[in-house]
């Protein structure tokens, strides 16, 4: 008689077994023995009980992974056929163009080469300012989305929100001087604006807790800070790109 | 799935972040239990679940609603399982073990629980069988523990780990061969 194999216990054991298997198992007293054994060592293997976790620990886990999670944009269904072939289209024509206005660049840059040297330091500094406020307002944009969607009884969030807010006083001081100094009123109101919220943020009186963050959510949704320091944003890059030229213009 | 799932992922992503947390709530006992399971470990199992619900956050745009979340995040757990058992086990190769005693081989148990589950492993039985799975791979350690524990399919478990069918039922095969052997010779020495 052929006996059963280790692995065809196995398969019993987890009900994936053959029919003939049960019925080889009735007449055998060796295969029977060494199945008893099986089902000792692997009773011996029951798992431990798993620690409990109370009815909360899904909040719980929420409120610890939330502040990880970026910002989702809406998914965009995929583009038709002919959408593609357009889409394909218009990208070439853009770089049709775009090869056209480098090579008249390079031709408007060498004509300009000889009068633009003397200017070459002025648009550094300038290049070095536009990226400091890019920071300062990506910056200041994280952490008022955070604000925005920090639970208020969230213990957690409230060092990193102010540490960040202490930090961010100190380059807000020195963009809204810039600001000042090169005459742009609507920046220099916006980081007024976002001074008030950052020093309260940072200096509450007793301390950050829920109804000072419920109090600080209801204002800044009520001004419309974050959409301001989008805008701002937003212009950065024309400024730079402006300098940047300017700048690749005055050293090649 | 429930259309009320279906209804909460749409939302998440539709850019309705908040949404996610209830789908988070809903299922973060299961992962919890599953990744314990796996690790053997409760401080390793919590990391688990806070990547298994990060990497599933990031990949719902590719979840297909024929079968369920939990069913989708259940996977996702065992795969974050995996890699956190794996990421151990290459740890503890690169620390120098020179104590040879057998005596030192059978109690050293990995373990960051509080003092009710210390008490707990701490026991003989408990001992012996954490001994007896680390001489399992990590492959071999999930399917196991998915067969045994949580009474997956073969078609489930090869899902759950990205392998074939017949390989999951070969590494089930393997770790009770070495289960069983490892338990025979910590019987003898005790």
């Amino acid at each position: 008689m052929k006996h059963l194999t280790e692995d065809e216990l196995i398969d019993r054991y987890y009900g994936d077994d053959r029919a003939n298997a049960a019925q080889h198992l009735e007449n055998c007293p060796d295969c029977a023995h060494a199945y008893a054994a099986l089902e000792g060592d692997l009773a011996d293997l029951r798992p431990v009980a798993t620690p409990l976790r109370n009815a909360s620990y899904g909040e719980q886990v929420w409120s610890r992974i939330s502040p990880l999670l970026p910002a989702r944009t809406p998914h965009i269904p995929a583009r038709s056929f002919r959408g593609r072939w357009l889409a394909l289209g218009s990208a070439a024509a853009c770089a049709l163009m775009l090869a056209t206005a480098f090579y008249a660049g390079r031709l408007w840059e060498h004509r300009r080469q000889h009068a633009t040297t003397a200017t070459a330091q002025q648009p550094v500094q300038n290049h070095v300012v536009v990226v400091l406020l890019s920071d300062h307002l990506d910056r200041s944009e994280r952490l008022l989305v955070e604000l925005k969607h920090a639970h208020p009884d969230d213990s957690q969030i409230i060092s990193p929100l102010r540490d960040e807010a202490r930090s961010l006083l100190a380059s807000n001081r020195k963009c809204r001087q810039q600001a000042e100094k090169t005459g742009d009123p609507a920046l220099t109101k916006a980081l007024d604006h976002l001074n008030e919220l950052l020093t309260q943020l940072a200096n509450q009186p007793g301390g950050l807790n829920a109804a000072a963050i419920t109090r600080l959510q209801d204002e800044m949704n009520g001004d419309g800070l974050l959409f301001e320091v989008r805008v701002l944003r937003s212009r950065i890059p024309t400024r730079q790109a402006a300098t940047m030229s300017h700048t690749k213009g005055g050293t090649v | 799935m429930g259309e009320n799932d279906h209804a909460t992922i749409q939302a998440v992503l539709k850019g309705d972040k908040e949404a996610y947390g209830v789908l988070v709530a809903k299922n973060s006992h299961s992962v919890f239990r599953v990744a314990f399971r796996i690790t053997g470990n409760e401080a390793d199992a919590e990391e688990v679940v806070q990547e298994a619900f990060l990497r599933g956050y990031r990949k719902l745009e590719r979840f297909e609603s024929r079968s369920s979340f939990s069913t989708w995040i259940y996977r996702i757990a065992v795969r974050c399982a995996l890699d956190k058992v794996n990421d151990r086990r290459i740890e503890e190769s690169k620390r120098v073990v020179t104590d040879s005693d057998p005596e030192f081989d059978t109690v050293q148990v990995a373990d960051e629980a509080p003092d009710a589950e210390r008490l707990l492993l701490n026991s003989e039985m408990s001992a012996v069988r954490e001994s007896a799975m680390r001489t399992l791979t990590p492959m071999e350690r999930a399917a196991f523990t998915l067969r045994h524990m949580e009474d997956c399919s073969i078609r489930e478990i090869g899902s759950a780990l990205g392998i074939d069918p017949n390989a999951a039922k070969q590494a089930i095969y393997r770790a009770v061969h070495k289960l069983r052997q490892r338990l025979a010779s910590l019987k003898v020495n005790t």
